[in-house]
C-alpha cells in the first residue's frame, strides 16, 4: 500500500449529487475536493431517472426545497456554462376520485402560497393543453407551468465539468472498499489503487449510501427499490407537460428528442439493487400508456431499464450530518427525488460544510427523525 | 471535407464522435449518451462497431494514456495502444431488442396472463 493522498473532503458518489456538491464546495472556496465514482459519471440513479422535476407536493419541505431547485434550474445552463436541455413544460397530475379532489384543494393554496404557481385544471381545460389525453374518469388535474424536465447525463456532465475547472479531482472506477475514522479526527478512505485521508468525508452514494455508512458504523434505515422506465421511438412533438397519476403510480413525458419517456410501478417489487427490466413491467407500462394515450398505440417502444430508488422510511430525504460523527454528511433516500432536488440541496450541503449553517432549515430532514418517532408523509409521491 | 454520418438513425458524425472524445467522454457509456449513437431506432447495429473502433484508436484511448481518465480496471501504470483497445467494452443492450409498437405489447401481456 502506497502512501496516503490527501483531501480536505472526499466524496463518495459520482452522480449528480457529488458532482453537485463538488462544484458548490469548490464555489465556496474549498480546495483538495476528490470525487470517488465506483463505475462512470451516472452509472446508478442519476442517468437512470426519468428527468422530471416537479414542485407539486404535499408538504411544504418538499415544496420549498423544489420551488428553490427550479429556481436554479432556470439558470443552471448558463451558470455551468452547459446546456442542460431544461424545458418547462409543466407537469399535469390527473386527479380521479373525490379523495384527490380533495388533496389537490387543500394543497394548491398552500403551493401558491409558497410561490408556486399550481392552479385546478377541469377535464375541458387538460384537452385544449394535451389534445389525445384519454379522459374518461379523470375529474381534472392540478397543473403547474413552471414544473418540467432536464437532461440528467447533462446536469451531471455540466456540473462535473464545472468542478474540474474549479480543480475537483473525480476518480472514476475506483470503488471505496472500507472507511474507517483516524485516531487524530478524519477519515481514511481506502480504494483499490489508493487510501485517501481527510477530514471531511461525504457519503452521496445513491443507493449504496447505506452500505457506506455502515462502513462507519452509521445505521442508515433506507432501501433499494427498482424502477423501471421505458422510452418510444421519437415522434413528432406532440405532448407538452409531464402527465402523472399519482393512483396509478404512472408517468409519461416527451423528450426534446421526441421520445415518449415514461413509467409505471410496479406492485410486489421487494428491496434490491437489481437494474434488470422485467417483461411485466413492459406488458403493464405498454398497457397504460394506451389507456392514457390511445394514439400511441402504433408507437414502437425501443428501449427500457431499470435503476434504484432509494427509499427512507417516510419518502423524505436524509440530509446532513450525524451526531458523534464529527466531520461526516451525507444525503440520501430521496426516494425517487434525487435528481430534481440536487441543485438545492448540493448547495445547502455545501454551505453546511463550510459554514456549519444552511440558508433553508433542513434539521426536519436529519437521521436523527426516525429515532424520535413521529414521521410525516408526502401523499404525493410515486412509486 | 465530406461528412462520414456513423449513426444514421441519428444522423450523428464521425466529426461529432472525435469532438466528444476530444471533450473527454472516453467510454462508450458516456460517449453513448453524449452524442446519441446507438440510441436511435436501429439501437446500435448500425453504428456500433465504427464506435468502438474510434474508441479503441489512439484519439480514443488519449484520455488514459494521459492519465485524465480510467478505463474499467486498469492499473495506473502508461499503457500501450493495443493494450487499451482491450479495454474497449460493449455498450449495454437494452431490450426490447427489437422495437415493438405498443399494441403488439400490450396483445402479448394480454396473452400472459
Amino acid at each position: 500500500m502506497s502512501v496516503a493522498r490527501t483531501a480536505e473532503i472526499v466524496i463518495v458518489g459520482g452522480g449528480v449529487s457529488g458532482m453537485a456538491c463538488a462544484y458548490n464546495l469548490a464555489r465556496r472556496g474549498m480546495r483538495d475536493i476528490v470525487v470517488l465514482e465506483k463505475g462512470y459519471p451516472g452509472v446508478g440513479a442519476t442517468g437512470r431517472c426519468g428527468g422530471g422535476i416537479r414542485q407539486q407536493w404535499g408538504l411544504e419541505e418538499n415544496v420549498i426545497l423544489a420551488h428553490e431547485s427550479v429556481k436554479i434550474f432556470e439558470h443552471l445552463s448558463s451558470e455551468l456554462d452547459f446546456n442542460i436541455f431544461f424545458r418547462q413544460g409543466g407537469y399535469l397530475m390527473l386527479v380521479h376520485d373525490e379523495r384527490e379532489q380533495a388533496l389537490v384543494e387543500e394543497t394548491i393554496p398552500m403551493q401558491n402560497r409558497l410561490g408556486v404557481p399550481t392552479r385546478f385544471l377541469a377535464p375541458e381545460e387538460i384537452r385544449g393543453r394535451v389534445p389525445g389525453l384519454a379522459l374518461d374518469g379523470v375529474r381534472g388535474g392540478a397543473f403547474c407551468p413552471t414544473d418540467g424536465t432536464a437532461y440528467p447525463y447533462a446536469v451531471l456532465w455540466g456540473y462535473a465539468e464545472a468542478a474540474r475547472r474549479l480543480g475537483v479531482r473525480v476518480y472514476l472506477h475506483t470503488e471505496v472498499r472500507a472507511v474507517s475514522r483516524l485516531a487524530g479526527g478524519g477519515f481514511a478512505v481506502e480504494t483499490a489503487h489508493e487510501t485517501f485521508h481527510a477530514p471531511r468525508l461525504l457519503n452521496v452514494a445513491g443507493a449504496r449510501t447505506r452500505d457506506v455508512a455502515a462502513m462507519l458504523g452509521v445505521d442508515v434505515p433506507t432501501r433499494p427499490f427498482r424502477h423501471e422506465i421505458a422510452v418510444t421511438e421519437p415522434l413528432k412533438t406532440f405532448l407538452e407537460p409531464m402527465v402523472i397519476s399519482v393512483r396509478h403510480g404512472f408517468y409519461f413525458s416527451q423528450s426534446l428528442r421526441g421520445e415518449v419517456v415514461g413509467g409505471i410501478g410496479l406492485d410486489g417489487e421487494t428491496p434490491s439493487h437489481t437494474s434488470a427490466s422485467s417483461p411485466d413491467f413492459l406488458f403493464k407500462y405498454a398497457a397504460a400508456l394506451r389507456r392514457f394515450f390511445p394514439a400511441l398505440g402504433g408507437a414502437r417502444i425501443i428501449r427500457q431499464w431499470a435503476g434504484s430508488y432509494d427509499m427512507s422510511p417516510d419518502h423524505r430525504p436524509i440530509i446532513g450530518g450525524v451526531a458523534g460523527a464529527e466531520g461526516y454528511f451525507h444525503a440520501c433516500g430521496f426516494s425517487g427525488h434525487g435528481f430534481m432536488l440536487c441543485p438545492i440541496v448540493s448547495r445547502l450541503l455545501a454551505e453546511l460544510i463550510t459554514t456549519g449553517r444552511t440558508s433553508l432549515p433542513i434539521e426536519g430532514l436529519s437521521l436523527e427523525r426516525f429515532a424520535a418517532g413521529e414521521l410525516a408523509h408526502d401523499p404525493y409521491v410515486v412509486g | 471535407m465530406a461528412k462520414t454520418i456513423v449513426c444514421h438513425c441519428e444522423d450523428i458524425t464521425l466529426d461529432e464522435l472525435h469532438s466528444a472524445l476530444a471533450q473527454g467522454y472516453f467510454e462508450i457509456e458516456s460517449l453513448k449518451r453524449y452524442t446519441g449513437i446507438a440510441t436511435g431506432k436501429c439501437q446500435g447495429k448500425c453504428c456500433i462497431v465504427q464506435t468502438l473502433r474510434e474508441l479503441a484508436s489512439p484519439r480514443g484511448s488519449a484520455g488514459i494514456r494521459a492519465g485524465l481518465a480510467h478505463g474499467p480496471g486498469e492499473p495506473l501504470a502508461p499503457m500501450r495502444d493495443e493494450d487499451l483497445a482491450a479495454l474497449v467494452r460493449i455498450p449495454t443492450i437494452r431490450q426490447p431488442v427489437t422495437p415493438l409498437r405498443i399494441d403488439d405489447i400490450v396483445e402479448l401481456g394480454a396473452e400472459e396472463e
